[in-house]
């Protein structure tokens, strides 16, 4: 089978390398964190030695959970994301996966969007209210976390 | 099969790019490489907060700076159905190439000249 042989040659090619785990994936549905703090979920189609993706079908999904709600984008697109930009990836069980969402509503996605971007840039405000303070005292490289 | 050489069977189709800054170029994909550099036409460029639009006639990203890339979803059936046409005729080519050589035997020897 061609598939068998695709393998066989990326993991003799990448045998100690986190590509070679990536391979497991290809034709399934998997859920990829971005860097940037975007969800998006699709089906993995390949990918190479950077862990740059192609998703297909690959829907955004943005979740508020506090509110138990969550939006997917209308489209589905396929998406070429650089690796670099990935924070993780994981495989989703697809009998499983509507799971999580049974609880939550589905809203717009346009106002999941506005309530999310609202929240990003409350979180840069804090951090620079905060990141100021610490410079006054001399504490220089403080971090902060988006949730 | 790899995702650069998916991007360079799609040169000439309608793209769109977000930059890691946040900013999005919509237009047509002209050229590429294996750094993921790109140059595109017809481009709507509009920044992070999505207020201002512009149109740009021609621009080069260096693909450093890009996050993600999206296409049309039928890109890829296309694609998929080029490789397979490509790996049926390279097979057709290859038996081909086999009764040539040996049609090619059979002449020099019949003839005296060419």
């Amino acid at each position: 089978m061609s598939n068998t042989s695709e393998e066989d040659l990326y993991l003799q090619s990448y045998a100690f390398t986190t590509a070679a785990a990536i391979i497991g994936s290809v034709d399934r549905k998997v859920i990829v964190t971005l860097w940037d703090g975007r969800t998006l979920v699709g089906v993995l189609r390949t990918f190479d030695q950077f862990a740059n993706l192609v998703i297909h079908d690959g829907v955004e999904r943005i979740y508020l959970l506090d509110k138990k709600q969550y939006a997917e984008s209308s489209k589905p697109q396929t998406y070429l994301i650089r690796g670099e930009n990935v924070v993780m990836m994981g495989e989703l069980d697809i009998d499983k996966e509507d799971e999580p969402l049974e609880g939550l509503e589905r809203i717009e996605f346009k106002d999941a969007q506005k309530i999310w971007k609202s929240r990003c840039q409350e979180a840069i405000d804090k951090n620079t209210e905060e990141s100021t303070i610490f410079h006054d005292n001399g504490i220089f490289g403080a971090a902060c976390t988006l949730y | 099969m790899l995702p650069l050489y998916l991007l360079n069977s799609i040169k000439g189709e309608p793209i769109m790019v977000e930059l890691k800054r946040g900013d999005t170029m919509n237009g047509v994909l002209t050229n590429c490489d294996s750094w993921m550099n790109i140059t595109l036409k017809d481009v709507v460029v509009s920044d992070a907060h999505g207020e201002n639009f512009y149109k740009v006639k021609d621009i080069y990203i260096k693909g450093i700076h890009i996050k993600y890339i999206t296409m049309s979803n039928e890109l890829i059936d296309k694609f998929r159905e080029e490789q397979n046409r490509e790996k049926e005729h390279y097979h057709h080519h290859l038996n081909n190439n086999y009764n040539n050589n040996n049609n090619g035997g059979f002449q020099r020897r019949g003839g005296g000249y060419r």
